[in-house]
């Protein structure tokens, strides 16, 4: 359990990382839970690296967001399939409980958010980018912490919003927690909801106003934080105190 | 094909792994203040590029240097002519 | 239970996806994995050069020994060179075409070598820069590059112009190159200061100072 906000930073070393679960979330992405003997902890939001050796020695490496709470007994990594890619399809396709890998971490303790820190608090996430923002919630659900919290959540299709049944479930007992999600790609009869990017106006409609001085975390593609960041700031909110996660032009750090 | 090469661009953030190697305080949440513009911001909020090769992490404001990072089987190499001050 | 230091684990049914021919061996050096892709790696954000605006110089110390415009620049014998490529990230990518102009051909417009000097530093926009011996530049081994696959080089993969040296690993072919100092004495360039091997060659596994 972490009691404070601070956990040590000490150096890192690649450490064992076995599956003992793995729990689908969309079409094309998977939760896989890990049992790390040698986990120190983290904070919500903080991210980790995977490093994959085959039988050749050839050895990749890629980062990925910490899913679970700090709370949570299980090590959590939900990964979102990338065409193409090199990491993500054997992590999502061919994983299996029982598989091994290295990881390293927790790493970054910039992109973090503890009940201490309070609120409001704002999350945007465009994709994958709801990962550490997932984090975040949990951590401020086993806390029972009631910060005033509004998580903006932009995916490509209904299909496509992950932890869609446990971000209603949590909204429903939690009055002081607003979920929105918007879609941008593909129209669904059975969605009445937000369509469309998320722009300047919805930004200024949903979100904290800035004399709240909200926590604000932005996560997603590059494009996507750019441009959301950009409308944040235009809406008077301060730059320094918005704070982001890039993840590379695919929405996935590398692939 | 990757047209746009700011779509590459992550945050110093993500440099996190590859300094947390070299600096045992995780230096992302550390303020940095540019040289050239006198701009200060977290470490953790600087444009990073160039990131298999090493880290390059670069002032939001004026794009200058701040910080290059190299991590080798040999040992880490880092050069900071680009900061005037590092808080932590 | 960390894994022995001398020992990585293995997981279960991972492969590189990247495609690897037997009869490819001997053209990729080793620890290097083929792809049929082009990864771009910048240590910086894209400069956006009008060619109106380009030049090339050559220089010595403080002179300058030789100086083109764009017009110019295209109107110097053209070579295309078909070549292996390979990054010190591990990528190789196989029969690349390149257009340009050669070293050889740089010198022969400019009188000849005009200079011992043995070494040469590429200043590039952006303030990126990178050390070559000379004698990795002539004899066909090193060219000033304006089109790959035939068309012009986009400004993400160093256009208009970059400096193409492949028998060295790739950091050393210096995108949007603009000036090539003559120096009587090496200096180290952006990577080779920060803990890349002052000269790569890839066949020798040459990629950190200490290899």
């Amino acid at each position: 359990m972490i009691e404070t906000a601070a956990v040590p930073a000490g150096r890192l070393h690649w450490q064992l990382a076995e599956v003992r679960e793995i729990v689908v979330e969309t079409p094309r992405a998977k939760s896989i839970k890990l049992e790390v003997p040698d986990w120190q902890g983290h904070l919500a939001g903080q991210h980790l690296d995977v490093r994959l050796t085959a039988e050749d020695g050839y050895q990749v490496q890629r980062t990925y967001s910490i899913a679970s709470a700090p709370e949570d007994e299980l090590l959590t990594l939900t990964v979102e399939q990338v065409p193409n890619g090199e990491v993500s399809p054997y992590l999502v396709c061919d994983l299996r409980a029982g598989d091994r890998f290295e990881l390293r971490g927790p790493v970054g303790g910039y992109f973090v958010w503890t009940a201490v820190m309070g609120g409001p608090l704002c999350l945007i996430a465009g994709g994958s980018g709801v990962v550490p923002l997932m984090s975040m919630l949990r951590h401020r659900d086993r806390r029972k912490n009631r910060t005033a919290t509004l998580l903006l959540y932009s995916s490509r299709s209904l299909e496509d919003i992950i932890y869609r049944q446990e971000l209603d479930a949590m909204a429903h007992r939690d009055s002081k927690l607003c979920v929105v999600n918007t879609l941008t790609r593909k129209r669904s009869e059975d969605w009445t909801g937000r369509w469309g990017r998320i722009d300047k106006a919805l930004l200024a409609e949903l979100c904290f106003p800035p004399e709240q001085h909200p926590k604000t975390f932005v996560c997603g593609p590059t494009p996507f934080v750019e441009s959301v960041s950009g409308f944040l700031v235009e809406l008077g909110h301060n730059a320094l105190a918005i704070k982001t996660e890039r993840f590379g032009p695919t929405g996935d750090r590398h692939d | 094909m990757i047209e746009d090469v700011a779509e590459l661009v992550l945050d110093g953030n993500a440099a996190a792994g590859l300094l947390q190697e070299i600096f045992v305080p995780d230096i992302t949440i550390a303020q940095i203040q540019c040289e050239t513009c006198g701009t200060v911001a977290g470490v953790g909020s600087l444009r990073l590029y160039a990131a298999p090769m090493g880290a390059i992490l670069r002032c939001r404001h004026c794009d200058s240097i701040l910080i290059r990072a190299v991590n080798t089987p040999h040992g880490c190499w880092i050069e900071m002519m680009g900061t005037r001050s590092l808080k932590f | 239970m960390a894994p022995p230091m001398n020992q990585t684990v293995v997981s279960r049914g991972f492969r590189s996806r990247r495609q690897e021919q037997q009869t490819l061996r001997d053209r990729v050096p080793s620890g290097q994995y083929v792809t049929t892709e082009f990864p771009i790696l910048s240590a910086g954000p894209t400069p956006q050069i009008k060619v109106e605006n380009w030049t090339l110089a050559l220089q010595l110390g403080n002179s300058l020994i030789g100086r083109w415009t764009w017009a110019e620049f295209e109107a110097l014998p053209q070579t295309t060179m078909k070549t292996d490529i390979h990054c010190v990230t591990k990528w190789s990518k196989l029969d690349t075409t390149w257009q340009g102009v050669t070293f050889d051909d740089l010198l022969k417009a400019v009188g000849g070598p005009r200079t011992s000097a043995p070494y040469i530093m590429a200043h590039c926009d952006g303030g990126y820069t990178t050390n070559v011996p000379v004698a990795d530049l002539v004899c066909g081994r090193g060219m000033i590059a304006t089109r790959y696959a035939g068309l012009p080089i986009l400004p993400s993969h160093g256009g208009p112009a970059r400096l193409l040296v492949p028998h060295l690993y790739f950091w050393k072919s210096a995108k949007w190159v603009r000036r090539l100092r003559c120096m009587e004495k090496d200096e180290r360039g952006f990577w080779e200061s920060l803990g890349y091997h002052n000269y790569g060659d890839p066949w020798k596994e040459q990629r950190y100072e200490g290899d």
